[in-house]
């Protein structure tokens, strides 16, 4: 038993290590380490007023908001990892295959080794507020103490059983590719019950509300947050049973530890072959139609290059079906504006053009000898983007046209909407050289760039998106004030800004080809 | 007539720390040398520099004659590169890497077509080059790069660690292609931890320690001699031969 404390206290302590870690090295490390320490000292405090502030609610909505926030906190718990996987060096029970230990030590040091930290703690803080949203009376907090923190605990071995189960395919290429873009559509399913509601498309949340409390009430969280709001002899028979289901899961989570441990590594195991290229034949043989045919590759089998797609189309249907809701302001804000939004968003993809190359740029700057070199580089990415995203904001444009009630307003939309999308791609050309940042090598949905960058990425987006505005705005406003004849010069305008900006990035970049190496280039 | 490489006073600082402190590297026409010394001794950082992959803080660099940071364009086109860190684009495979590498460098298309069918042959990588370079081995990647930097037919080629996890089979082929590559006038400057292999491939040495060139010349004359591993531990400085402490490694008697 000495063993077993000992070597979990170990875990604790290696754990604690680690997250001091990431108070040693440079400012902005450091910055980031204290923002992360306050996010979530406010979190926990958020999450503890918002649960508690559910108690004055009538009893009924209040048992099913409280079901519903627990439910969430275990879905996040399961989820979060997932995504976060290869940060949290703990987590992968492969790098302990090798030390002496048994799979109780490991299962007990694992468990309490992702109870510390300040994420977990804020969480536990939060479901605390539980117990004032639903306690009455005295059993209710008898019964509330032990409710929440088995709820913890559920939490806890769920988020555990599963990664465990998915190491073996989180280490080798193609699950983290597949969890890259399925992690990305988990964050937007989220939006999609916001999105009916916006919509009007259903009834009264309420009702949504009960008949999800219906559905989650024989859930180990829904039962935990009955047996608070019960706080007699029914919640008790309802703690058991969610002390059943966390040992339940403990065993099964060991089962697949020891199965873990002793399988071998697929992380080596190579995939299969590409088809050669058809489409290459019809692209030009020199740097230019090379880098257009390298960046329409990377689009298709670069999980972040699809998560960027993917992300960019779905935020611009977002766009186009809230502007709907506004309405009232003449068919060109409801058409014009959306198609135009899209192509920002769209657009913006172009603000760390090298992002994506990220290491690999060196290949490129070993051959680039004139700033002409690296305007060829920017022109065939801007090529390789306008070939995807001219017949998608043509799309989008009718769409919006059709949704407002008129196709043929698509004709006014989507060339104003490309002019849009060449003026972003210029000045983001400009952003690539002279804010250039590190992606990620792995995707989480919490940080866009490598650690220390994250403010400078998000300094650069927005810039840059302010930039495009105010430079987009003589062509867009008078289409959108009704000069609809004014969308003919907005294409011939955006393509002179893209070439404009490009002129003046490869002037700029190339003078500073190490320095933007290195800024793409960063550990992540 | 110019030396393939030649630097004078190379300096390149990152914080308080000095990587290269003062370097006067020269590699003449033609020779296969070898950059050898302990892991920190600034090899990288020097080889980066002389690449026009990362910014000197002082010094100068000279390719065939052509200063690198002034005159680029008479130097990129005439180097190949494989720097460490086996850095390429995953997504591509191993073939549409060559093919991007030469269109990049203005090569006509059969031509890199003909070239990449080649050197893919000799790197034994015929098999696999359609598999993205993400799934390829150490030993694959060290191959390919090694060929995405041959496929411009440079005048010198700068190799970091290019035997490093190499397979003797393949190693064997790349030291082939190096050599036949240095007989007919071309330059290989490459950077290693493995004294034997350097003694066995080279005719030009320069010995690293702390940032500096402590030793340089035809192996011969660095050797003196000795093995190059002796010449290399004296020049280092051995520290400590592994005789103190550690009384408790062992089977017991």
């Amino acid at each position: 038993m000495a063993g077993v404390a000992g070597m979990t206290w170990l875990f604790v302590r290696l754990k604690l290590s680690m997250i001091r870690g990431g108070l040693r090295g440079d400012a902005g490390r450091q910055a980031g380490f204290v923002f992360s320490l306050a996010a979530a000292l406010l979190a926990a405090a958020a999450g503890f007023a918002l649960l508690s502030l559910i108690r004055l609610a009538p009893s009924g909505v209040a048992l099913d908001l409280v079901t519903a926030a627990f439910a969430m906190f275990a879905v996040g718990w399961v989820v979060v990892p997932l995504m976060a996987f290869g940060l949290d060096e703990t987590l992968d029970p492969a790098r302990l295959a090798l030390f002496p230990l048994t799979t109780r030590q490991l299962a007990a040091g694992m468990l309490a080794a992702s109870a510390a930290g300040p994420w977990p703690l804020a969480s536990l803080a939060a479901l605390c507020g539980g117990v004032v949203a639903l306690a009455h009376g005295v059993g209710g907090v008898l019964l509330g103490v032990p409710a929440v923190i088995l709820q913890f605990a559920f939490c806890l071995t769920a988020s555990r059983l599963v990664t465990t189960v998915l190491s073996g395919a989180l280490r080798s290429r193609r699950g983290r590719d597949l969890l890259a873009v399925a992690a990305i559509f988990a964050v937007l399913l989220v939006q999609v019950p916001n999105l009916l509601l916006n919509g009007r498309l259903s009834g009264d949340p309420t009702r949504i509300l009960a008949a999800a409390g219906e559905v989650m009430r024989w859930t180990p969280p829904g039962l935990a947050a009955h047996a608070i709001a019960d706080g007699g002899l029914i919640g008790v028979a309802e703690l058991i049973v969610v002390a059943m289901s966390v040992v339940v899961l403990a065993w099964l989570w060991i089962a697949a530890l020891r199965y873990a441990l002793v399988r071998p590594d697929s992380s080596n195991q190579g995939g299969g072959s590409v088809r050669r290229s058809r489409t290459s034949r019809f692209l030009l043989g020199g740097p230019l139609g090379a880098v257009v045919a390298k960046e329409l590759k990377y689009a298709r089998r670069e999980p972040r290059a699809r998560v960027n797609w993917i992300t960019a189309v779905f935020v611009s249907a977002v766009v186009m079906f809230s502007i709907r809701g506004s309405g009232g302001t003449g068919w060109t804000w409801a058409v014009v504006g959306p198609a135009c939004l899209a192509a920002l968003v769209i657009g913006l993809q172009s603000a760390n053009s090298f992002g994506i190359d990220g290491r690999s740029l060196w290949m490129n700057a070993v051959a680039f000898s004139t700033p002409r070199d690296l305007r060829t580089d920017l022109a065939g990415r801007h090529l390789a983007m306008a070939v995807v995203a001219v017949p998608l904001i043509a799309l989008a444009s009718l769409a919006a046209a059709l949704v407002a009630g008129d196709a043929v307003w698509a004709l006014a939309a989507a060339p104003t909407a490309w002019g849009v999308l060449g003026v972003a791609m210029g000045v983001g050309a400009i952003t690539s050289v002279t804010a250039p940042y590190t992606f990620p090598e792995r995707m989480n949905a919490f940080s866009g760039a490598a650690p220390g960058q994250g403010g400078q990425a998000f300094g650069a987006a927005f810039v840059t998106m302010v930039a495009v505005s105010v430079l987009a705005l003589p062509v867009v406003l008078p289409v959108l004030l009704g000069l609809t004849w004014w969308a003919l010069l907005a294409v011939p305008y955006g393509a002179a800004a893209a070439w404009a900006g490009r002129r003046v990035a490869a002037g700029i970049g190339f003078a500073r080809l190490p320095e933007l190496l290195a800024a793409v280039s960063r550990p992540t | 007539m110019a030396d393939a490489v030649r630097t004078q006073g190379l300096y390149k600082r990152f914080g308080p720390q000095v990587a290269v402190g003062g370097v006067d590297l020269v590699v003449p026409k033609g020779s296969f040398a070898g950059l050898v010394g302990p892991n920190g001794a600034g090899k990288t950082t020097t080889l980066s520099m002389v690449t026009g992959l990362l910014r000197p803080d002082g010094g100068r660099i000279e390719i065939d004659g052509h200063d690198v940071w002034a005159d680029p364009v008479k130097v990129k086109a005439n180097i190949g590169v494989l720097p460490e860190g086996l850095r390429l684009f995953e997504r591509l495979s191993g073939r549409e890497l060559l093919m991007y590498s030469g269109q990049l460098r203005g090569i006509p298309l059969d031509e890199i077509g003909r070239r990449a069918d080649e050197l893919l042959k000799v790197m034994d990588l015929v098999e696999a080059q359609d598999k993205l370079v993400v799934d390829y081995s150490t030993g694959m990647r060290k191959k390919i790069g090694l060929a995405a930097a041959l496929l411009h037919n440079p005048r010198v080629l700068f190799l970091d660690e290019p035997f490093e996890g190499v397979d003797p089979v393949s190693a064997n082929t790349l030291t082939e292609v190096l050599r036949r590559y240095t007989a007919s006038g071309s330059t290989v400057v490459f950077s290693s931890h493995v004294m034997d292999l350097v003694e066995r491939l080279c005719d030009w040495v320069s010995v690293m320690n702390g940032g500096l060139v402590v030793a340089q010349g035809p192996l011969d004359d660095v050797r003196r001699g000795r093995s190059l591993n002796e010449a290399f531990l004296d020049l280092v400085g051995v520290r400590g031969n592994g005789e103190d402490g550690l009384s408790w490694l062992g089977s017991p008697a």
